[in-house]
């Protein structure tokens, strides 16, 4: 019709692009750089459509596709508006720093033929989960994403780290099934599947005991992909155990796929009223702060550790989808932002420590202070905002998040979180002591290559655009705060939905095929 | 949505038996368990369609006016996305635990985190 409806199909793009590339990827058998260039090119591509959207989103309004021209409660509709703007952003720039840093690990020629395109179908699947608008496929959006994450995780698994798979893939098996049910569930108590229509229709059935059921199975479902207490116990073994690069984006994107989806569940589809169940995520949250962080106490390599402040870190964006207030689900998006950029920087850290020192167990690693000087420079900085200190990324965020806790009164639970922050200044410091500033060990001095210097440049970048988010955090505020308005805006959410069938092509009905 | 209680006792006793399945040590059993588990999802889904007695197939031709009132299609377009799925997700399933055998030795899951078990000398080992 207009213009402006025009952009719309570009919502598809960030799911089609990828899987795209990746079965040209494939036609080629063997690794060569060609495939390299392509796929960063690629993830370079999404990232600027992914900024690109976030800004006409903000001033246009959200982005509907209607899939196969299908009317809205009937077909499946992707909808792209902020907060999947941003979660998009977030998923190539890590996907871009992570490939980048494979690509300075490992020539082309040593690389696994099969990992680009499983990066690409996972980025695929992850992408879906952000931009879709039906329950069931974000169903089908979590299992390319789980299957590609399967595969890849045993991908280059060793005889002493495959068995890290098992439990993984046990416990996501057992969420999918359940997820299923949920979809079932939710079928026959909304009659339908399409995020819009299921808002208008929760708000009928608002104290219904059969709605609080089905929200607390689909918190058990998205608590476990999120890694929340008790739920997270699949997690630390097994991001620990994978290539540095595949690890990082797993930290960084996979667990906070699940945080996204509580956000879009509570937030959007589920009426508000259900504050029970919000206090119950806040508590589980407070425990998953701490206790995450307690296991990171006892462990001695990078990457476990690590791994296990994921663990705490959710505690911290779920405690603040727990509190539920418009400045609070602010908090949880600038957090989010925040905490996938830290994360996977972190986790790219360790994978250099890997590469200089040989291994990543504490006892053995040191010197890299003097052989790395911008490795230890970014590892600080990631460091501090990851633990929260002014004037990094993690200090506003954490900042905003205890604020709103004051607010409401919650001081058991922002308790929780300042201890949470100190244990995790403490965790950071054993491995600056241990990695950095301790003296490298005699008989094995750091081995600095081209290669090495490489990947402390990815993480130099990462760390710079974390500081570029903590000392313009008021710009990326007031995004968050855009978004998260317009994710607690329900009643705009299926408006927006509605007005998509007036646009674009005449809208095809079930039953009555378009002339 | 009435009179759907046998597919309710089928679908708790799938769902029963695959958690009792999936719970045990050996990895084939929870294999099994993992195979009953998501067919009950699926149950779940082809029961919410309703009662279909008294009711036609769906046909993407139309109906006739006198005809019996359809069954509801969508949960039949469901059921076969998620069996496709599922059925990947078992011959995954399936590869891995005959990974971990070759790997390890073993099928069973506390010999498989025992910290004292090593992995199989000349096994599918690339570290």
């Amino acid at each position: 019709m207009s213009w402006s409806d025009t952009p719309a199909n570009l919502v598809a793009l960030p799911v089609i692009f990828p899987a795209l590339i990746a079965m040209i990827c494939l036609l080629a058998p063997r690794p060569a750089v060609w495939r390299r260039v392509l796929t960063a090119a690629a993830m370079a591509a999404l990232l600027a459509q992914a900024i690109w959207m976030v800004i006409h989103v903000m001033e246009h309004g959200p982005m509907v596709l209607r899939l196969g021209g299908w009317v809205a409660p009937y077909g499946i509709v992707l909808v792209g508006d902020t907060l999947a703007g941003i979660m998009l952003g977030l998923s190539s720039f890590t996907a871009l720093s992570c490939v980048l840093f494979g690509f300075a690990d490992e020539t082309a020629r040593e690389e696994h033929p099969l990992r680009l395109p499983l990066f690409l179908f996972l980025l695929c699947g992850i992408n879906l989960t952000f931009v879709t608008g039906d329950l069931f496929n974000l169903f089908v959006a979590f299992e390319v994403m789980l299957l590609s994450s399967y595969g890849l995780m045993t991908l280059e698994a060793g005889a002493k780290e495959s068995r890290q798979a098992f439990p993984y893939l046990t416990l996501n098996l057992v969420g999918s099934a359940l997820f299923l049910a949920v979809c079932g569930f939710a079928y026959s108590l909304f009659g339908t599947l399409n995020f819009a229509e299921i808002i208008g229709r929760a708000d009928l059935l608002a104290g219904d005991y059969r709605l609080t059921l089905l929200a607390v199975l689909m918190l058990l479902v998205f608590g476990l992909k999120a890694g929340l207490f008790p739920l997270y116990h699949w997690l630390p073994g097994s991001y620990s155990v994978m290539p540095a690069p595949v690890a990082a984006f797993y930290a960084g994107m996979l667990t906070k796929v699940g945080v996204y989806i509580l956000i879009r569940i509570f937030g959007t589809v589920l009426p508000p009223s259900m504050t029970e169940l919000h206090t119950l995520i806040a508590w589980t949250a407070g425990l998953t702060m701490v206790i995450g962080v307690l296991g990171a106490v006892g462990q001695t390599r990078v990457q476990t550790i690590l791994s296990y402040h994921i663990v705490s870190q959710i505690g911290f964006m779920a405690l603040a989808i727990g509190l539920f207030s418009p400045f609070a689900i602010t908090a949880a998006i600038f957090y989010i932002i925040h905490h996938i950029i830290v994360k996977s920087a972190l986790f790219l850290v360790g994978g250099s420590v890997i590469k200089l020192n040989g291994t990543d167990e504490l006892a053995r690693t040191g010197g890299l202070w003097r052989a790395a000087p911008w490795l230890g420079i970014a590892f600080v900085l990631q460091a501090m905002s990851l633990a929260g200190l002014p004037p990094l990324s993690g200090f506003w965020g954490k900042f905003m998040i205890i604020q709103e806790g004051f607010t409401q009164g919650e001081w058991i639970l922002v308790g929780m979180s300042l201890v949470a922050s100190v244990l995790t200044l403490m965790s950071m410091l054993k491995i600056w002591l241990g990695a950095f500033w301790k003296k490298a060990p005699e008989d094995r001095p750091p081995v600095v290559t081209g290669g090495s210097r490489r990947m402390s440049l990815v993480v130099v970048c990462m760390a710079a655009v974390s500081l570029f988010i903590g000392l313009n955090a008021e710009m990326f505020v007031r995004v968050a705060k855009h978004a998260a308005n317009e994710t607690l805006d329900r009643a705009g959410y299926a408006a927006n939905v509605r007005a998509a069938n007036e646009t674009l092509y005449p809208a095809k009905t079930p039953g009555a095929p378009k002339p | 949505m009435t009179n759907q209680l046998e597919a309710a006792v089928l679908i708790a006793v799938l769902f029963g038996s695959g958690i009792f399945l999936c719970l045990s040590r050996r990895m084939l059993s929870m294999l099994f368990g993992f195979i009953l588990i998501s067919n009950a999802a699926n149950l779940v889904l082809i029961a919410i369609s309703g009662d279909p007695t008294a009711k036609s197939a769906a046909t993407l031709a139309g109906h006739s006016p006198d005809a019996l009132p359809p069954v509801d299609p969508l949960p039949q377009a469901l059921i076969l996305t998620a069996i496709v799925i599922g059925f990947a997700v078992a011959a995954y399933l399936t590869v891995l635990i005959y990974r971990l055998y070759t790997d390890r030795g073993t099928a069973s899951v506390p010999t498989l985190f025992d910290p004292k078990a090593e992995p199989v000398v000349g096994g599918e080992d690339k570290s």
